[in-house]
């Protein structure tokens, strides 16, 4: 993707209900054909902001852009976007032919078109058995690809998903997380997507938007989002971490020094806008620990407190000898041994995998 | 065994009135006093050379015809209002329109028999009409309102979404999801106006219902007669009901489809 077009652009959207401000300082440029993700937990506002797309909400201030064109004013039914809804929203006194022809029959297409489409979107998402069956009369998970056909057919610019695999049990979730990017790369929409599940968002996107508390507190590539969070909040929401209180002792040419609390140091590699004596938190992921380490590793030692084995992976809790706990994930393999219960061991980790966040 | 004696002892106290009038209406002799006389369909043929009679059904079902159509525009009118307003505002339009339900049938009659003679409107069919209306309605709004609060909002949303039009979107979503209920509740209100009585006795004026035709009937003598035209509008009401119900069961595509599973709201 070179120079990727912006098909969406919000520029210092905010949005205000009554006393509660849903939404405030939102820039965010959409790219034509990826999968964006709106990230974040229930009430951040990643729910209103899709609406704002769809043209269910009006903006308190700020413009929103569709294709270079200012959308304000423009009803939902003439804006070059179709949603899926978090419970689908199927028509009931419809069948499911009848429902992905919606689009295109409010449109006044003729029969032949719309017979056409509707047939070779209900190919594109394996339903061509269930034209005639009637929503009560198909699963969860064909409701889903009914969803997604009613609203691909239209050929939207950009395709807004809000929550859409909530409603569905963890197997039928992760076999439509597969499908979904499929069905992207079939039809060439751009997705907005909005979720609370960091899995699906990490799966699917292209780029993230997180979210907190009618905020956008970092847009990232998810990869770099869950090595490099640049806040307390990104760090904790994606994945899992181990957090330290620490001061900042030193920083030079090589990196940051920060002692924790409890007097453990962790040397990080960025140097940027650190300063002596700043107070800061220390974020390592339990997969950035081992028990194995070269010479330029950083180390300390513990007492193994607690072994969790889950297939391939375990979890130990290693207990410092500056009393703080840590959680060390490692991969399991034959000719390791790995320390049990009780045990004295040394724990490495490398300045790469230090982040370094500013304190909340 | 107490307990089925009991069910049964009810359920006989109950019925019992019904299958003597159904099988007096019958009966070949003008005695309504048991022993039975033997079968006949006398009483019936003389109901259907008697005009007074005719003009008094064809009345009660012009009167039942006219309060269901207003009672469904305005029960229309008000589920939608229904279906746009908030809690708040649904407890209004339940609070407002729900209470007549408690009132007595004498008070609403006179009340309204009061507002006539104050407005210098004179006493016909249609003050009949209103009348029933004013009883209908909050009959219609507290059958509607279970099912309406089962319909999801979203529908409406997801149509406009699709490029509907507010137009296109209530003649092809919300119209077809809501008419069932619309639709089985304006037939309970034709019911209940078919044989109202005490409210339409202070308004009819000189005009004559059927249920106002029996009862001038009775208070001249107990003829076999009645037990025919009763028989006869218990089986014409059980048949208005049943055909309610069976609409009602139609909503296996309306709107109770649309939320089958009850999630949690938007955040």
């Amino acid at each position: 993707m070179t120079n990727p077009k912006t098909i969406i652009d919000i520029r210092d959207g905010k949005k205000v209900f009554g006393s509660f401000t849903a939404l405030t300082d939102i820039n965010l440029s959409i790219r034509q054909g990826e999968i964006l993700t709106l990230l974040g937990p229930s009430g951040c506002g990643k729910t209103t902001l899709m609406r704002l797309i769809a043209g269910f909400e009006t903006l308190t201030s700020g413009t929103i852009s569709i294709d270079g064109n200012d959308c304000a004013g423009t009803p939902p039914e003439r804006r070059p976007v179709n949603m899926v809804f978090q419970r689908y929203a199927l028509f009931p006194h419809l069948d499911v032919f009848e429902n992905v022809a919606f689009g295109l029959k409010v449109k006044g297409l003729p029969r032949s078109e719309v017979k056409e489409r509707v047939n070779r979107m209900l190919n594109i998402v394996q339903l061509d058995n269930f034209a005639n069956r009637y929503i009560d009369e198909i699963s969860g998970g064909q409701s889903q690809r009914v969803a997604l056909a009613r609203a691909l057919v239209n050929g939207p610019k950009v395709l807004l998903l809000d929550e859409p695999l909530a409603a569905l049990d963890l197997k039928i979730r992760q076999h439509m997380l597969a499908e979904m990017k499929r069905i992207h790369a079939e039809t060439g929409a751009t997705f907005v997507y909005v979720t609370h599940d960091q899995d699906e968002a990490m799966i699917l996107s292209d780029r993230v938007v997180l979210m907190e508390k009618g905020r956008i507190v970092q847009i990232d590539r998810p990869e770099d989002m869950y090595a490099r969070p640049k806040s307390l909040f990104a760090a904790k929401f994606l994945g899992e971490t181990n957090l330290f209180d620490a001061t900042v002792s030193a920083v030079n040419g090589i990196g940051t020094t920060a002692v924790t609390t409890a007097g453990t140091p962790f040397l990080g590699a960025e140097t940027e806008d650190r300063h002596v004596s700043e107070r800061i938190i220390v974020s390592i992921r339990p997969e950035s620990l081992s028990f194995q380490g070269g010479e330029a590793a950083q180390s300390a030692e513990g007492t193994v407190e607690d072994v969790v084995f889950i297939g391939s992976r375990s979890f130990y809790t290693v207990r410092l000898d500056d009393q703080s706990p840590v959680r060390i994930q490692v991969q399991r393999n034959g000719h390791l041994a790995l320390p049990s219960v009780g045990d004295r061991t040394r724990i490495y980790w490398d300045s790469a995998n230090v982040i370094m966040l500013p304190h909340a | 065994m107490l307990l089925r004696i009991i069910v049964w002892a009810i359920l006989a106290f109950l019925l019992a009135p019904l299958l003597i009038i159904v099988l007096f209406s019958f009966h070949a002799s003008p005695s309504l006093s048991f022993p039975f006389a033997g079968f006949s369909l006398r009483w019936y043929e003389e109901l259907f050379g008697n005009a007074q009679l005719a003009s008094a059904v064809i009345k009660s079902l012009t009167i039942a015809l006219l309060t269901a159509l207003v009672t469904l525009l305005l029960g229309a009118t008000a589920s939608l209002a229904w279906l746009r307003f908030g809690r708040a505002g649904r407890g209004m339009i339940e609070a407002l329109t729900v209470t007549p339900i408690a009132l007595p049938g004498l008070f609403v009659g006179v009340s309204l028999l009061v507002l006539f003679a104050q407005s210098g409107t004179q006493l016909s069919t249609a003050t009949i009409v209103i009348a029933h209306v004013v009883i209908a309605i909050p009959i219609l709004i507290v059958a509607m309102k279970a099912r309406l609060a089962l319909f999801d909002p979203s529908l409406e949303e997801a149509a406009r979404d699709l490029g509907a039009s507010q137009m296109q979107t209530f003649a092809r979503v919300t119209l077809p999801l809501i008419a069932p209920t619309l639709i089985a509740s304006s037939i309970l209100a034709f019911a209940v106006s078919f044989d109202e009585f005490v409210v339409t006795s202070f308004v009819a004026g000189t005009e004559t219902t059927l249920p106002m035709y029996i009862w001038s009937m009775m208070r001249r003598t107990v003829t076999p007669l009645v037990n025919a035209i009763s028989t006869l509008a218990l089986f014409f009401s059980i048949a208005i009901l049943v055909a309610s119900w069976l609409i009602g069961q139609a909503r296996r595509r309306s709107a109770i489809a649309g939320r089958l599973e009850q999630l949690e709201p938007l955040p």
